[in-house]
C-alpha cells in the first residue's frame, strides 16, 4: 500500500511547498505515494484519512485552526513543514497579527525546519516518511559544525554593534576566517539548530536563525546567550532580532 | 421578490489561497470577484527596520518571486544612497532573475496551465490529475523536471540557496563565481535551450492550429512593463504603458506616482493615468512592449500564432515558454562576460542621499515596485510595495464576470461556471502570496 499524503498551506509564502515540488525526487515522490489533498497541484478539495500530513505556514487567523484540526483528525502523523509551521516564522515580526506555530493547537509528530527547509534535509525526511521509518533531526547548534569553528569566540563577552556586515567589509572570493561575534556582528549560530550546511556563513553573512532553535533548551539557551552579550544602544531598541523566525511559546 | 445568492468556491492549482465569489440575483449572475485572503502586514512591520535588513525580510513575501522581491528591495535601497552597483553584481542579479523565472514558469506551465489547456482545447474531457500528468508523456515530465532543476541550481550557485537567496544585498551581490561554477551554469543554460526548443515545438504542434475560445480574449487594455529601449529587459530601463502602436508613453520609475498609486486601503492599485482603462502586467505586456528579441528563432516561433491567439490570455502560456528560452540564451551571453569573475569591491552604504528610494524590476508575473521612505535614523518610515497581480486583478474580475454570465445563461450549471472561470484565473498565473504581502 502506498502511503497517503495530505499537503496543505496555512499563512505562508509557499516557499516550502515550492521547494518540495521542485525537489528532483518529487516525480518519484508522486509515484511512491497517494496524494489525496494538495490544493497547489490537485483539484480535490475533500480531506480524507491519510498516513502523513505536511503542513506549511503558521496560524494567523482563527479560520485556519479548524482546517488544521480537521487535518490532524484524519492524519496518522502530522509534520510541520518549514519554520513558519514549526515556530511561527517571519510573521513573528508582525505587530498587528498574533501568529502561532501549528503545535500551539495540535500535537505534531515532527518538524522539518528551515526557511525554506534545505533540499537535502527535506528530501531525506520525505523518503523516510514514505518508507514508514522514523525521522530525526540533529540536536546540535550551528556552531558545532561552523566552518569558522577554529576561530570561534569562546568568551562571548563581546560588544555587539551590528546585525549585518557592511557590503564593503565583505571581500568577494576571500574566505571569512573570523567568528562574526568576535567582530561585533551578531550571529545566531549559538542558539540555532544545525542542518543548513552553514550556507550564509560560508558566503560571509552571519546566521539569522532561520532553522529555528534546538527544541529542548530554546529559552535557557537564548537567555544564556543574551546574558553573555552586550548590545549597542542602537540594537537594544531594535525589534525582532531574536524572534525573527521563531516566536517563543508563552506558557502559564 | 429579489433573491440574492452568494456562491463561494475555493480556487485550486494556484499559488496561495484565493476564492471566487459569485453573486447571483434572480438566477442571473451579477458579478464575480476573485478574492484573496487578508494581508500579512509586511509593509507595516518593515517600519523601523534597518535598511540592510529589509531585502531578506521581503524575500519572505513570496516563495516563488523571492529573487524579484529581494532585488527590487536592494534597488530601492541603492536609490536612497544613490550608489552605483558594480556591473559584476548586476550581471549576477540577472542570472538570479533568470533562474527564478525558469523555475516559476516551468512549475506553472506543467502543474497549473497544461491540464487546463488540454481541457480547453478538448484534448481531454476532464483535467488531468497530477498523476495522469506525470504519466502523460514521460519525456515531457523528465524535461520539465530538468528545467525546474536548472532553475534551482542557477539560484543555488549564484544565490547560495534555491529559495530566499543569501547573496543579493544592498550594494551588490556577495559572490564571486569560480570558473568551474561558470562552466556548470553554462551547461545548465545550454541544456535548458535544448529542452525548451523541444517543448516549444511540441506546443506549436499541438496548439497552434487550434483556435482559442473567445471567452479567453483580453478586453481593450493598457499593457505596462519595464523595457530597455524596446529590448526585453527585466532589470534595467524605463516603464512603458502601451495601448497600441499609436498610443504609448514611457517614464522613469521615480515618476511612477504620476501614473499610478496604491489605492486608499492599500489593497489595489489605481491608475489615474487613464481611469477608463484596465492595466495588464506580465508576459503578455512584456511581449507587447518588446520591439525585438534579436533571436531569429523566437521570431519564427511567434509566427505560428495568429491574432486570435495573440489577443487572448491563453497566449501567456506560450510566452512563458519563450521567456524561459530567451533568458536561457541571455544567461549564456552573461556567462561569457569577463567581468563576471573579476574581483570587485562593493560600494559602502554610508551617507544617505535621499529620504525616499524606489526600485523596480519585472518579476515573472510583471512589474514589481518597492518604494521606501526613511527617517532621520536611517530606518524605514513607510514602505509601499506594488505587486503585479494586484494590477491584473481588475482585468481578471472583468473577464471572469463576463465568462460566468455567458456560460451560466447558456447552461444554467453553476458548478460548471465555478470550474471554468478558474481556468481564466490560472492563465494569469496570479501570485497570491505577493498580493497578501
Amino acid at each position: 500500500m502506498k502511503p497517503r499524503f495530505i499537503i496543505i498551506s496555512l499563512t505562508s509564502c509557499s516557499g516550502c511547498i515550492s521547494t518540495l515540488i521542485s525537489l528532483d525526487i518529487f516525480p518519484q515522490f508522486l509515484e511512491r505515494t497517494k496524494i489525496i489533498h494538495f490544493p497547489f497541484i490537485l483539484d480535490v478539495e475533500k480531506i480524507e484519512d491519510c498516513d502523513i500530513a505536511l503542513v506549511e505556514g503558521c496560524i494567523s487567523e482563527d479560520s485556519e485552526i479548524g482546517l488544521l484540526k480537521e487535518v490532524r483528525k484524519h492524519a496518522k502523523k502530522v509534520y510541520a513543514l518549514g519554520t513558519c509551521a514549526a515556530f511561527g516564522g517571519i510573521l513573528s515580526l508582525s505587530n498587528s497579527r498574533n501568529i502561532k506555530s501549528i503545535s500551539t493547537y495540535i500535537e505534531i509528530d515532527g518538524i522539518i525546519p528551515g526557511c525554506p527547509p534545505p533540499s537535502k534535509l527535506l528530501g531525506n525526511i520525505l523518503i523516510r516518511l514514505i518508507e514508514n521509518k522514523d525521522t530525526s533531526l540533529s540536536e546540535k547548534v550551528l556552531c558545532s559544525s561552523c566552518p569558522l569553528r577554529e576561530n570561534m569566540e569562546e568568551n562571548l563577552d563581546t560588544h555587539i554593534i551590528k546585525i549585518n556586515p557592511n557590503p564593503d567589509e565583505i571581500v568577494l572570493g576571500e574566505e571569512n576566517l573570523d567568528c562574526f561575534l568576535k567582530k561585533g556582528i551578531l550571529c545566531l549560530g549559538p542558539i540555532t539548530r544545525e542542518g543548513c550546511e552553514s550556507k550564509c556563513i560560508k558566503l560571509g553573512l552571519p546566521c539569522e536563525g532561520c532553522m529555528g532553535p534546538v527544541s529542548k533548551d530554546f529559552t535557557s539557551n537564548t537567555i544564556n546567550f543574551l546574558s553573555l552579550l552586550s548590545l549597542s544602544e542602537d540594537l537594544k531598541n531594535y525589534e525582532g532580532i531574536f524572534y525573527r523566525f521563531s516566536k517563543p511559546k508563552f506558557r502559564r | 421578490m429579489i433573491i440574492l445568492l452568494k456562491i463561494v468556491d475555493v480556487c485550486t492549482r494556484i499559488e496561495g489561497h484565493g476564492t471566487v465569489k459569485i453573486l447571483v440575483q434572480n438566477d442571473e449572475i451579477l458579478n464575480v470577484d476573485f478574492e484573496i485572503g487578508s494581508n500579512r502586514g509586511f509593509a507595516s512591520f518593515l517600519i523601523g527596520k534597518k535598511l540592510n535588513d529589509v531585502p531578506k525580510i521581503v524575500s519572505r513575501i513570496c516563495g516563488l518571486c523571492y529573487a524579484s522581491q529581494t532585488i527590487a528591495s536592494c534597488k530601492a535601497i541603492e536609490n536612497l544612497f544613490e550608489i552605483a552597483v558594480p556591473e559584476q553584481s548586476i550581471l549576477l542579479r540577472y542570472l538570479l532573475l533568470f533562474g527564478e523565472l525558469i523555475k516559476s514558469h516551468s512549475m506553472h506551465f506543467f502543474f497549473q496551465s497544461l491540464p487546463d489547456l488540454f481541457q480547453i482545447f478538448e484534448i481531454s474531457q476532464k483535467p488531468f490529475s497530477a498523476y495522469e500528468l506525470i504519466r502523460y508523456d514521460s519525456q515531457l515530465t523528465t524535461n520539465i523536471y530538468e528545467l525546474i532543476k536548472i532553475g534551482n541550481e542557477i539560484e543555488r550557485i549564484f544565490g547560495g540557496r534555491s529559495v530566499h537567496l543569501i547573496t543579493p544585498i544592498p550594494g551588490g551581490l556577495i559572490y564571486l563565481p569560480s570558473r568551474k561554477n561558470i562552466s556548470i551554469a553554462r551547461k545548465y543554460f545550454q541544456k535548458a535551450i535544448i529542452i525548451l526548443e523541444w517543448i516549444i515545438e511540441k506546443f506549436i504542434d499541438v496548439f497552434s492550429n487550434l483556435a482559442p475560445p473567445k471567452e479567453y480574449d483580453l478586453p481593450n487594455i493598457m499593457y505596462m512593463g519595464l523595457n530597455d529601449f524596446g529590448n526585453f529587459d527585466r532589470y534595467r530601463g524605463t516603464l512603458k504603458i502601451k495601448e497600441n502602436e499609436r498610443n504609448s508613453i514611457e517614464f522613469e520609475e521615480k515618476n511612477y506616482s504620476s501614473y499610478f498609486e496604491k489605492d486608499i486601503n492599500l489593497r489595489g492599485i489605481d491608475f489615474h493615468f487613464d481611469k477608463s482603462k484596465r492595466f495588464l502586467v506580465g508576459p503578455i505586456s512584456r511581449y507587447k512592449i518588446t520591439e525585438n528579441y534579436e533571436i531569429d528563432k523566437i521570431n519564427t516561433y511567434l509566427e505560428y500564432f495568429d491574432k486570435t491567439w495573440q489577443n487572448g490570455v491563453l497566449f501567456a502560456n506560450f510566452l512563458r515558454l519563450l521567456e524561459m528560452y530567451f533568458e536561457s540564451q541571455q544567461g549564456l551571453k552573461i556567462l561569457e562576460e569577463p567581468v563576471l569573475n573579476r574581483r570587485t569591491l562593493l560600494p559602502s552604504l554610508s551617507s544617505l542621499k535621499n529620504s525616499e528610494g524606489i526600485g523596480v524590476i519585472e518579476a515573472p508575473r510583471g512589474m514589481l515596485l518597492h518604494h521606501y521612505y526613511v527617517n532621520d535614523n536611517n530606518l524605514i518610515k513607510k514602505a509601499k510595495i506594488f505587486i503585479p497581480t494586484e494590477i491584473n486583478i481588475s482585468i481578471i474580475n472583468d473577464m471572469i464576470t463576463k465568462f460566468a454570465q455567458v456560460l451560466y445563461n447558456k447552461t444554467g450549471d453553476i458548478n460548471l461556471v465555478k470550474k471554468k472561470i478558474q481556468t481564466v484565473i490560472r492563465a494569469f498565473d496570479p501570485c497570491i502570496s505577493c498580493v497578501a504581502h
